[in-house]
This record gives C-alpha cells, structure tokens and sequence, in this order.
C-alpha cells in the first residue's frame, strides 16, 4: 500500500466506504458497543479523507481540476457526494443516509477503479497542456461537478424513499422499512436537495456561459448541447415538483433516471479535444491499458 | 437449601401457572394493600417485603432472616384473601436465592409478560418499589437487588431484539403512521365508527401526543340514540365529530383514516379516494380498514400515495413482530441468567456493599 499512489488511496477509501456501508447495515438489526456506535461515520470520514488525499495528488499530477478521465469524474462525483452528505448532515439527519451513500460510494467507485480503461493517463500525452487553462472555467467545473454530487445524493434519497414505498405497499415489516426515514421526510429532503443542486447547476452554467461567450472554439456543440439539456431536465423537475405535477413514486424515479443520464453523458462534457491529442508514451507505466 | 438462600424469597402467580380466573381469585384488591402490608410487618422473621400486583400478575418479594419461613407469608396470603392454603400452593410458585434474581431480571426485562417485550411491567414494578420504598418495606437486599433489575432490563431491552418492533394493534398502526408522516402528533386522524380497534388505535396515537382526532359514524345523522357512541368516543380523546354526510367531501384534510363500522358495503370508494388525493397530491394518505366486512374498496391501493392496510396486515405485522421477540427469548434469558447469578453471588459476598 502506497500512501502516495493515487489510485491505492482511492482503494483504500472505497474500503472504508465498503466498510460504513456493511457496519451501517448490521446496526440497523444489531446494537453495537457504545464505543463502536458511531464507527459507520468516523469510516465515511476516512474514506473522505484518503479520497481527498487521492483527488489532490492527482490535481497536482495534472495540474489541474482531477476532472480529465471516467475514474476522476466518477470520484469527484463520489467525493462531492460525500461532501453533500457531511455539510447537509449539520442540518439535518436522515437515517441510514450515510449508510446508502456509503453504498453507492462503494458500488461506483470499486467500478471506476475496476475497468482500468477509465483512467487513461491523458496528461502523459505529447504536448499535454493543462486541463483547465482559465480558473473560470475551472470554477465552472468544479460547481457542477458539486452540483451532480447533490444530484447523486437526491437519487440516494430518491432510493431510500422508494425502498420505504416498497416495503409499506408490500404490507409486510421488511427488513429495512422499520430503520428508514418516513416517506414525507425523504420526500421533503428530496425537494430541498433538487432546490440546491439546481442553483449550483444555474451558477457553473452562468460561470461557463461567461466563458464560452469569451472562447467558444474551447466548447463543443456537443458538449453544450448536453450541459444545457440537463439543465433543462432538472430545471423541469423541479418546476414540475412544486407545482406538485410530478411527486412522490414518480418523481424518485425520475430523479434517479435523470442522475443515471447525467453520469453517462460525463464523457461527452468532457474536454475532448485533450483526450484526443493522447498519444501513451513509450515508457508510460500505463502505456498496456490502451 | 442453605440458609443464606432462604433469605430472599418470593412467593407469586402470574399467567405462567394460573388463569384469569384464578389470579383474579389471588390477586389483591387496590384498597388492600395497605392493610396487607400491615399484616405482613407481624410475620415472624421478615425483614423486608415489597408487592407487586398487577392484573396479570401478583408478586410478594421479601427478605428476612433465619427464622423466616415462606411457608408462613403462604398462610398469611391465604388468610389474607380467604382462601385453602392448598389452593395457593396449587396456583403460585416459590423461588428463593438466585432464582430470586433471575425471575425479577426476567419480569423486569418482559419476557416472563404475557406480551413477550412489552415494557409496561417495567414502569408496574418501578411504582411497586416506588410505593414498598415509601412504606418503608424495603431494606439494603430488596434496594439493591430492584436497582439492578431496572439496569437488566435496560441491558435487554438496548441489547437484545425482545422489545423490536410493535405487537400491539393499536401501536402496529401508529408505527406505520410514523414510517409514513414522521411525527405522530402532527398527524390528523379521523375515525369512522367507534369499534374496539377504532378505541385502541385512538390510545395509541394520543398516548402519542396527536391531537387533531376525527370522530364520524354512519348513524351519527338520523339515530340520536347512536350518537352517543361515537359522541362518548370522541370526548374521551378530546376530539371533535363530524357529520357523517360530510366525511366523504373532508376526506383531503386527513393524514389518517381508520374505518371500523359493521356496515356491509364498501363506505369509502377508491373514486373517492381519488377524487380526494386529487386536493392533495403530493401529500400520503393513510387508510386503515379494521371492519370486517371491509369498508374500503381494495382498488383504492392503486391509488398514488395511498397506503391501504386491512386488518389481516396488521395482524400479520404484529404477529411478524412478536416472532422476531420470541426468537430473542433464549439469548436474553442465558444473558439475564448470568447477571442474576453474578449479582447474587455478589449478594452473599458483599452482603452490605453496594455492588
């Protein structure tokens, strides 16, 4: 294990989440000792750690946003997840949510550390310049990668209050159903969590459109094209949420639909002019993978 | 049986060895008390005593020195309640020493209740040492040993699955409520009818703290004489009445609605239901059928937001529940078994420390 290793740390926090999400689980149905009570948390906030630890040994390799391949989008994605889930937490509490986003943590992040394809080493490549020349556009990046982190913490609630629908039609205890939130909780937090994450979605579209307006020949018709799409689909829901055209069952699925897009059109949002240009040098380490 | 085990006792009957009947027999009225603590103060030998009388079960607990003899508090209790001796040594059980112990931990704990878990026995045999402490019946053994079986029964209860989930209808009804709408008494519940099930439910959500409480019945309109009914109901639980003829237009306005009447057709129709979700989309509904025959059409759980239960599911539920209690039985008892006979070892150790 090397502390040092970008893609060991990932690992390890993906271990930690793993961990959260296991112990999180088993303490719904079992009490822990009082020392061990808040170890589901305290594991979150050392994958966090490592994670962040991760994030900006690779910001220094690239100098620059970690945003350049499928592995940083994914993790910056997770780790802005984390984030939501730690500053919303101050607020107020759900239960279980850190268990669920501990989950999810572990599921995309041991895919994205999984299929090596997705961390192409595009700052090894000839004449590689810089992601992100200008800060602004950096800053448009980083607010909606933010923003897709409360997106991806609204499907997790989405999930959980589907869960909780589930196990209430089914008429049955369930096993998880006594230890969830309420339904309403979960459906107001989804509403408050769709409110801020379409204001930083509309404050990293303002930043970028400010750019954009200064150096179009740096953003693709595609690129816009699928940035404003999502804009646009979130903006929808939540005008359709509170004019109360879409809610409940129907609104969760939308929101974990709409994310779901949203993480598969990461590649087309990229820079690819960058991607392109990569050519593995001959003494790249990471030259087999292509 | 040595001496030193003969110093604690405890003399009872609880549902394990006498029906109702019996133990209503037994059992000492609430006025009696007083006159039966007096009575046991001339006891040759005793000590201390406490009494624990509910209506599943009555307890006497003492402590007294060498001269004592159970045999004596079984007379006495025989005397007391004009009764054969031989009657009482039929229908109550004798422990002494450790297994003293081991039966307060397990009745403190519930699981020697009737309702497997149920923490009613607790507060019970808190107010019975509350009123023994106050007679100034109790001494160091019973003090200590009361002490330490409220801490058992917090151990099981925090550390064992004996208390997991609700049994008790009324309690199923409010947990579901509170898995839908979070906070109980923000809750607004109306009743249609005013069964038995409609009474228990209504306890368990004011017990809650819910105060918006509906009470409507179909005969509430033409028949004066079956006002009363749903009338008494709802000044019971300090709610209000609503004419039955606009129950059907008010339905939006509840988060809650439990129908309990003997009426053969459905009252509530899923258009109707839907025509009500319709004012308040995004909010649930909660409908709780306790008729039989059922007064809610089936169909209305298609309905979006709508949670729809029978009875059957929640007894189905109820019983689920007290399964997974029943399951933690044996592991709560080996448990509880190992803290009695530590402590009553303690007990004859340390007679006068506090352990």
């Amino acid at each position: 294990m090397n502390f040092h290793d970008v893609r060991d740390l990932l690992w390890l926090a993906t271990a930690c989440y793993g961990a959260s999400f296991i112990l999180g689980m088993v303490k719904t149905r079992h009490r822990f000792p009082n020392v061990l009570q808040e170890s589901p948390f305290l594991l979150i906030l050392a994958g966090f750690f490592l994670q962040t630890r991760a994030l900006y040994f690779r910001g220094l390799e690239i100098h620059g946003c970690p945003l350049g391949n499928g592995l940083e989008r994914t993790q910056f994605i997770l780790w802005s997840l984390i984030l939501a889930f730690l500053l919303l937490r101050l607020i107020w509490r759900l239960n279980l949510l850190g268990t669920f986003c501990a989950g999810v943590s572990l599921l995309l992040g041991s895919l994205s550390l999984g299929l090596k394809k997705w961390d192409f080493p595009y700052w090894q490549a000839d004449g590689y310049t810089r992601l992100f020349k200008d800060p602004w556009i950096e800053l448009h990046a980083s607010i909606a990668i933010f923003s897709y982190g409360l997106f991806c913490l609204l499907a997790v609630v989405s999930m959980m209050y589907l869960s909780q629908r589930q196990t209430l039609l089914s008429r049955r205890p369930g096993f998880l159903g006594p230890y969830l939130p309420p339904i309403q909780e979960l459906d107001a937090a989804a509403m408050r969590l769709l409110a801020v994450g379409v204001s930083f979605l509309t404050l990293s579209m303002v930043v970028g459109i400010m750019h954009w307006t200064r150096h179009p020949e740096f953003v693709s018709h595609i690129k816009l094209t699928v940035t404003t799409a999502l804009w646009i689909g979130y903006l929808l829901l939540f005008v359709m949420r509170i004019s109360n055209r879409l809610y409940g069952a129907r609104f969760a699925k939308w929101t974990i639909a709409l994310f779901a897009v949203a993480l598969l059109s990461l590649s087309l949002v990229s820079s690819k002019t960058k991607i392109q240009a990569y050519k593995p040098l001959p003494s790249s380490p990471l030259a087999y993978q292509f | 049986m040595s001496d030193q085990e003969n110093t604690l006792f405890l003399l009872g009957t609880s549902h394990q060895v006498a029906s109702l009947n019996d133990r209503e027999t037994i059992g000492l009225p609430n006025d009696s008390i007083q006159k039966f603590y007096l009575g046991m103060e001339k006891l040759t030998g005793l000590e201390e005593c406490l009494v624990l009388n509910t209506c599943n079960r009555t307890e006497i607990y003492g402590a007294g020195d060498d001269s004592f003899k159970i045999e004596y508090l079984m007379e006495y209790l025989a005397d007391f309640r004009d009764l054969e001796l031989e009657f009482i040594q039929k229908k109550t059980y004798r422990r002494t020493g450790a297994e003293v112990v081991r039966h307060l931990f397990e009745v403190a704990s519930g699981i020697d209740s009737q309702m497997v878990g149920e923490t009613e026995i607790l507060g019970q045999l808190k107010k019975a040492y509350d009123d023994a402490s106050e007679r100034n019946s109790t001494g160091k053994v019973l003090n200590r040993l009361f002490q330490k079986s409220f801490q058992a029964a917090k151990w099981a209860r925090t550390n064992t699955g004996i208390s997991r989930g609700q049994v008790n209808l009324g309690n199923v009804l409010c947990e579901l409520a509170r898995r839908i709408f979070g906070r109980i008494d923000q809750c607004r519940l109306l009743v249609v009818g005013a069964g038995e099930v409609a009474e228990s439910a209504l306890e368990a959500f004011k017990s809650r703290g819910s105060e918006a409480i509906t009470v409507t019945g179909r005969t509430f309109d033409w028949c004066p004489l079956s006002q009363r009914k749903p009338d008494e109901l709802a000044q019971k639980f300090d709610g209000f009445t609503l004419a039955y003829s606009k129950f059907h237009d008010s339905l939006h306005l509840f988060d809650v609605v439990l129908a309990s009447t003997a009426s053969a057709k459905a009252l509530l129709t899923k258009a109707q239901i839907e025509v009500a979700m319709k004012k308040r989309p995004s909010k649930p509904l909660f409908v709780i059928d306790a008729s039989v025959p059922r007064n809610v059409e089936e169909a209305a759980s298609t309905v979006d937001n709508v949670f729809l239960y029978n009875m059957d599911d929640v007894s189905t539920i109820a019983n689920e529940n007290l399964q997974s209690r029943l399951s933690e039985v044996d592991r709560c008892r080996v448990a509880l078994s190992k803290r009695a006979l530590r402590l009553w070892e303690q007990m004859r150790t340390y007679p006068s420390l506090p352990s």
